[in-house]
């Protein structure tokens, strides 16, 4: 009864993406050839040149050929990272440093992160036993860096060993993820409550105010909509609320970094500086921006973490930072249409946290460098230098990615049903709950 | 699970809401206020384009070129002392110690950032440095050289800060804006960097200070608005009007009897102003005030201002009552009490002021020519033409007969505003006028710091302004 196996496929299995991908890394492949030429000959970027677009190619074209997979969000989240090692790549020009090339590797890491996501959503079929060892490993994490840690701009949230930092606590999100929706999906109130406080506790000791920001947020989306009990969802806005309150009355860094983002000119020559550079960078960019590699981004303090925003804005103009605003958009919607689609309400609340979580983290970052809000330490997602950070956003759509392979499945397995029932196709959003 | 689908898809609506608002806030931002952030002297960018382009000239009206790049890159003004530092605010310095004169706040044509990008391959196809864009503005450099040796040659304002802002009431050029004391912008000294009197502060831009009794013009044209029958009513000046538990008292403790509004505006009683404050009210005052733009963000093209303020807060009699004549918290800049006196002189109709005459690239092609801008209607013009005459009075028979200049009908109004500096009190002497002459439309504001007298002090500054203006402009 089986047609060509070209046919029974529904068409999102397709490459209707190819053209994208293709696009994509000619404009890397141009973009890292340019400043490889530019003055001198670089062998760094002509060796990025080569390697981001093949990158690319593996981890949107080549890795779903073994699995279903959402090419689109695949796309842009490549397109992100490998943006990342271009602006990273750019910024090193005459510094001395190599953050390209060593984003580049952190790139390749975040996709062997996404695929370990991948594998783990796609194929674990008992979460029981798995997720109280995710719990137990991600506390002894998360509180690592109070036993061991080092600080750094004012947070005691980093870890070394064996040559490398890691920042435990963008580790344990994707633990908190699967453990909130896990326990959610469940109806275990208690447990996902008291470890989301443990986590909460943990960071303000560390004084990480803009990852237990990302966490609460994403805490209580998750908590409204697995339950959609919108008194209690209040409660806890409150408690938030009383939260930076009581933070702004203890903390006198949280002071000053208000009083800072009011108006940063004041306090130029102390804390203002960094909000004070940013802004002039994002002015000498204006409409489009004054050119790959051109600028001055160096003269921004950690330009090239928290305030890379600001230096994309310079050299490619904020109509463009515009346009990655709408591609994190774009990943957001995508996001939510897998979780939409999800049969079981553990996989809809997984990919609802991803989704949330980068939606929340983008703009907490980048609404900070254009002083909409005060600027906290958080990484803009798949773009800031560091391999943690990195690995764990791509993790995060690894996530996303599963949760869409699982969904394809289910599709497929209706498809067959039907089609040996000798039915017409029909696409039944059966809840399996 | 259908309700958990309508959940995500109202917080996705939320997230994405937020990503919205990020967006269109940088835009706003970038829009607004671009270009201030750009041109600030602390972006050290444009200086490092100094290296790649040759900076343009900067002329004033008549065609004296007052900043131009020498050989070596440097920025090199007037060969002259006293006519270099004279115009040194508006223009700049080497240092970057002056904020947004004419050479960092209109980098963006100095430097060439506006050159097309036909215009940058010709000129690298020529194998050239690039130039940038030549600026004309609209200021005269003599006037401003003359207004500061007035200040530095007169006993009463030798020594003293100040600052004088010179403008054409009908168009909002600004032919001169100067601010005390001066400075060599290419030699600058340690006295200069030690001075108590911050020399590289523009006064006419950035310091708000207490308007004073020039303040009188808003509160006349607010009474003659909203008070029926102001103009024939008669005040009682004892000299000192009891209001709660403090009094008012006049300039000099002087009693002016019985008197009406115009002769009120015309010897400046502090005592008929403060009923009259009082009378009006807080809330009509103050939008009489914000309709001449207290308050308002001044986001002028040309220049970055200080905004005035008129308090928003709620306050009590005493205060009102000393608002009347530009105290208790009222804060504007010269350049704004000009622009007043130029609303009251153009029928209220208040002028944006500005400064650039003419944008012109190497190869001729003109990139911006002076254009007038209403800035907004401050009062009708019925109110206006009432409240001129109030100011002709007080420089024919009034405290301001030192601006008189022969031949000329002036108009203005004096001010002697207290304040405290470093706890110490102080008048600052004020003079806001204007020629009542459609062929010299012309307005000034005169500030003299801890000069005391307005009439006394910078009348006569205004009066030597007014007369350079007749000798040069006039028929």
């Amino acid at each position: 009864m089986r047609n060509s196996r070209d046919q029974r496929r529904p068409p999102s299995r397709r490459h209707p993406d190819r053209r994208l991908v293709a696009a994509m890394m000619l404009f890397y492949f141009s973009a890292f050839l340019l400043i490889a030429l530019k003055g001198e000959l670089r062998w760094q970027g002509f060796a990025l040149a080569v390697a981001v677009p093949a990158l690319i190619y593996i981890a949107t074209l080549w890795l779903p050929r073994f699995f279903p997979a959402d090419k689109l969000l695949l796309a842009i989240a490549n397109f992100l990272c490998a943006l990342g090692v271009l602006v990273l790549y750019s910024t090193d020009l005459d510094a001395g440093t190599s953050r390209g090339l060593q984003q580049a590797i952190y790139y390749s890491f975040g996709i062997v992160a996404m695929l370990i996501c991948i594998l783990l959503v796609r194929y674990v079929r008992h979460w029981k036993f798995l997720i109280q060892i995710i719990m137990v490993g991600a506390a002894g994490l998360l509180v690592l860096p109070l036993a061991i840690g080092t600080e750094q701009n004012g947070a005691t949230n980093w870890i070394h060993f064996a040559g490398t930092s890691v920042q435990p606590s963008e580790l344990v999100k994707i633990a908190l993820l699967l453990i909130l929706s896990y326990y959610m999906s469940r109806r275990q109130f208690w447990v996902w409550l008291l470890f989301a406080l443990f986590c909460l506790g943990v960071l303000m000791l560390q004084k990480d105010l803009g990852t237990a920001l990302i966490y609460y947020a994403t805490t209580l989306f998750l908590f409204y909509a697995s339950t959609g009990n919108l008194p209690l969802t209040g409660v806890g806005l409150l408690g938030g609320a009383g939260a930076a309150v009581l933070g702004y009355e203890m903390f006198a860094h949280v002071k000053k970094r208000v009083a800072v983002w009011q108006n940063p000119w004041l306090y130029y020559e102390t804390s203002g500086y960094q909000i004070a550079q940013m802004l002039m960078a994002i002015a000498s960019g204006g409409l489009f921006g004054v050119g790959l590699g051109l600028g001055a981004p160096r003269v921004i303090p950690v330009y090239f973490t928290d305030c890379i925003f600001a230096v994309i804005c310079e050299q490619f103009g904020i109509v463009f930072g515009i346009l990655v605003l709408v591609m994190y958009g774009i990943l957001i919607v995508r996001g939510t249409s897998i979780a939409t689609s999800a049969r079981h309400s553990f996989y809809a609340l997984l990919a609802m946290g991803a989704t949330v979580m980068l939606g929340i983290q983008t703009f907490v970052i980048i609404g900070g460098v254009l002083k909409l809000i005060p600027l906290t330490g958080v990484t803009m997602p798949f773009v800031s230098y560091g391999g943690t950070s990195l690995i764990s956003c791509m993790g995060l759509i690894g996530l996303l990615q599963g949760v869409a392979s699982l969904n394809q499945d289910d599709l497929e397995y209706d498809y067959e049903i039907s089609h040996s029932l000798g039915e017409e196709l029909r696409l039944p959003r059966a809840d399996r709950d | 699970m259908k309700q958990l689908r309508t959940r995500f898809r109202l917080l996705t609506l939320f997230v994405i809401g937020l990503l919205l608002v990020a967006g269109l806030y940088g835009v706003y931002s970038v829009t607004i206020y671009g270009s201030r952030w750009f041109s600030n002297s602390k972006n050290t960018r444009y200086q490092n384009a100094k290296s790649s382009v040759i900076a343009g000239d900067i002329m004033d009206r008549n065609g004296v070129v007052l900043a131009t790049t020498d050989a070596e890159g440097d920025r090199v003004y007037q060969s002259n002392l006293n006519a270099r530092s004279a115009i040194v605010h508006l223009i700049g310095d080497r240092d970057g110690n002056v904020a947004n004169g004419v050479d960092s706040f209109e980098a963006n044509y100095l430097l060439g950032f506006e050159t097309s990008l036909s215009e940058r391959v010709a000129a690298l196809l020529k194998g050239e440095t690039r130039r940038g864009d030549d600026i004309t503005l609209t200021a005269d450099s003599k006037l401003c050289t003359r207004i500061v040796s007035d200040f530095e040659n007169g006993s009463k304002t030798k020594g003293k800060s100040g600052a004088a802002v010179v403008m054409n009431y009908k168009t909002g050029e600004v032919l001169a804006l100067v601010s005390l004391p001066v400075f060599d912008p290419q030699n600058i000294t340690a006295d200069d960097q030690q001075n108590p009197l911050h020399p590289f502060w523009n006064r006419a831009l950035q310091s708000t200070l207490a308007p004073g009794s020039t303040f009188k013009i808003i509160t006349a044209s607010s009474a003659l608005e909203n008070v029926p029958g102001i103009s024939t009513y008669l005040f009682t000046c004892t000299g000192a009007t009891q209001v709660l538990d403090q009094t008012i008292h006049d300039y000099k403790m002087a009693q002016h009897g019985s008197l009406t509004l115009e002769k009120a505006f015309t010897v400046s009683c502090n005592n008929a102003f403060a009923q009259c404050a009082l009378k009006l009210g807080d809330a009509a005052l103050r939008k009489t005030a914000e309709d001449f733009g207290f308050n308002d963000n001044f986001l002028f093209r040309d220049f970055v201002v200080e905004n005035s303020v008129y308090p928003t807060t709620n306050r009590n009699l005493v205060e009102i009552a000393w608002s009347g004549a530009g105290q208790s918290q009222i804060g504007a800049t010269p350049l704004h009490m000009c622009m007043v006196a130029a609303a009251i002189a153009n029928d209220g109709v208040m002028m944006e002021p500005r400064l650039l005459a003419r944008v012109q690239s190497p190869a001729g092609v003109v990139r911006l020519r002076y254009s007038q801008k209403v800035y907004r209607t401050a009062v009708p013009a019925n109110i206006a033409a009432i409240v001129q005459g109030y100011m002709k009075n007080v420089v024919t028979s009034g405290t301001g007969t030192a601006a008189q200049v022969s031949g000329l009908t002036i108009a203005g109004k004096t001010g002697s505003a207290e304040a405290s500096v470093n706890n110490e009190a102080v008048t600052h002497a004020w003079f806001v006028g204007y020629i009542a002459d459609d062929s010299l439309p012309y307005a000034c504001a005169v500030l003299v710091e801890s000069g005391d007298s307005g009439g006394g002090v910078a009348a006569p500054i205004a009066g030597d302004i007014f007369q350079y203006l007749k000798d040069t402009y006039g028929k």
